[in-house]
């Protein structure tokens, strides 16, 4: 599963929110994601990828930013 | 500031029976009981005791899917019935032009999140995951379902949960009034919400020998308080709630008034952490009396706190008797529990609403499975209630609540003309 699935499996069961509207430039506030559900969505990443996203995390602001970080995360253990 | 009168406008609740707030009362004016026999698959053990529990409530359904997803099930529970009497009031639950800065939520939980707790519990010691879900603090927390309510409602006065166990609702709603009758809150959402189906907590009502034993077979009259055959109390997890109301707004604005509010009492027997005290109770429901300005002879009906425990129904009853003297023979009394179950921190809230209900319909609901016949002596010398009454004129009626800790809260109602 690639990141950007799991992101829109995520919103979907949670918020109902079309698939389709989940793209790269949807603004995470907009698609209904405040700090306690981006806590939620980092640890079913972190499950599913069995990774751990660093503590000092600076929280991504669009769909596509939180995309190039989990992907560059995923890269990086594979290397 | 004079006191005010306070207006009972909205009632709401998850119903083990499955169906509305009418359905609720018909029922357990007829005597039926709602106790069903809960078998898990836990191992090593499943949990197989009497339970009424509330199979027809689906949570994303009520609340809808991201609000049910953030709350444990006692907030399900609670966010439900607090919606049910808010529509029930004729309250939109968006603010719109009024401000609600000073309208408030008071709410009674006795486990709180428990549920969220020992799913962690599960994870960690069972499954081995080696951590939890960010939200478990959030689902979790005894305050969970006044924050919730609070916040689906836009109420920006107090918002307080109350962990008195089994009077853990009486004193929410008891507080609340008192801050509706004092000018400080035109309207309160109170009530309370508990699911007492954790498996350790269960377990822990088992270890004490007070929760009643049964089979499918035997599960809805295991519940048989004053009986002299009783075996103990019923757990059951739920969710009830009231829209209490300063009279003059409620008038004002044409809303239906179910019942007045008029009286709250409330003490600590300070002598035993579960032996229920007859002193203690007698306090309180004299302290109730003063409050409410009525007198015993004013009072037609009393929703009993009436758990089927071989020590606390006695107590109670001769508190009753104490009381109310010469004229207790002809005092109706009725324990609902013997239908809805013990629901812990919701036992008050629901038991409120049967007692409101029982006034405005003028109908009172019986104890089931008792009669004249397994009638302890113990528990005699009041006019209990062994099958529904109707067309009686009822004034005024009590709920009492008498916890574990030695807690005890008394409500007073009066009836309003229809």
């Amino acid at each position: 599963m690639k990141s950007i699935e799991l992101i829109r499996n995520f919103l979907n069961a949670r918020q109902g929110i079309e698939p389709a509207k989940i793209v790269p430039e949807a603004l995470l506030a907009d698609l209904g994601v405040d700090s306690l559900m981006m806590l939620e969505l980092i640890f079913e990443f972190e499950d599913k990828f069995d990774l751990k996203l660093p503590e000092d995390l600076k929280s991504p602001q669009t769909v596509g930013e939180m995309v190039t970080l989990m992907d560059g995360l995923i890269a990086s253990q594979k290397s | 500031m004079n006191p005010r009168r306070v207006a009972i406008t909205g009632l709401g609740l998850v119903s083990p029976y499955g169906g509305d707030l009418t359905d609720f009362f018909v029922r357990l004016a007829a005597g039926e009981s709602a106790v069903r026999h809960l078998l898990t698959d836990d191992r090593p053990r499943p949990l197989s005791i009497p339970f009424v529990d509330c199979p027809a409530f689906d949570p994303d359904a009520a609340l809808g899917k991201p609000l049910a997803s953030m709350m444990d099930r006692f907030a399900q529970l609670g966010m439900a019935a607090a919606f049910a009497a808010w529509d029930d009031a004729g309250l939109p639950r968006a603010a719109g032009g009024e401000s609600r800065d000073d309208w408030g939520v008071s709410w009674g939980t006795a486990l709180g999140g428990t549920l969220a707790y020992e799913k962690g519990y599960r994870d960690l010691w069972q499954k081995g995951r080696d951590r939890l879900s960010p939200l478990t603090v959030v689902l979790g927390m005894n305050n969970a379902a006044n924050a919730h309510i609070s916040i689906q409602l836009g109420l920006g006065g107090v918002s307080m949960s109350h962990t008195v166990a089994c009077a853990s609702s009486a004193i929410a709603i008891g507080e609340a009034f008192r801050r509706v009758r004092s000018g400080e809150a035109p309207v309160m959402l109170t009530g309370g919400s508990d699911a007492p189906q954790a498996y350790g907590v269960a377990r822990a009502w088992e270890a004490l020998r007070v929760m009643a034993p049964a089979d499918a077979d035997s599960a809805a009259s295991a519940c048989r308080p004053f009986a002299a055959d009783r075996r103990g109390l019923v757990l059951g997890e739920g969710g009830a709630a009231l829209v209490l109301e300063d009279w003059d707004r409620a008038v004002a604005r044409g809303a239906r008034i179910h019942g007045e509010i008029v009286g709250y009492g409330t003490n600590c027997d300070h002598s035993h952490l579960v032996r229920p005290e007859t002193a203690g109770q007698v306090r309180a429901l004299h302290a109730t009396l003063a409050d409410a300005g009525l007198a015993a002879g004013d009072i037609d009906y009393i929703n009993a706190h009436g758990t089927a425990t071989a020590e606390g129904d006695p107590v109670e009853i001769a508190a009753l008797k104490s009381v109310f003297g010469e004229r207790a023979t002809r005092l109706p009394v009725s324990a609902t529990k013997s239908m809805h179950g013990h629901l812990l921190g919701a036992a008050g809230a629901i038991e409120a609403i049967a007692t409101v209900l029982a006034l405005r319909e003028q109908a009172i609901p019986p104890t089931a499975q008792l009669n004249p016949d397994n009638l302890d002596p113990a528990c005699s010398g009041i006019d209990h209630v062994f099958s529904s009454r109707h067309g009686v004129p009822l004034r005024a009626a009590l709920s009492n609540s008498f916890a574990f800790g030695g807690s005890n809260a008394v409500l007073a109602f009066r009836a309003v003309a229809q």
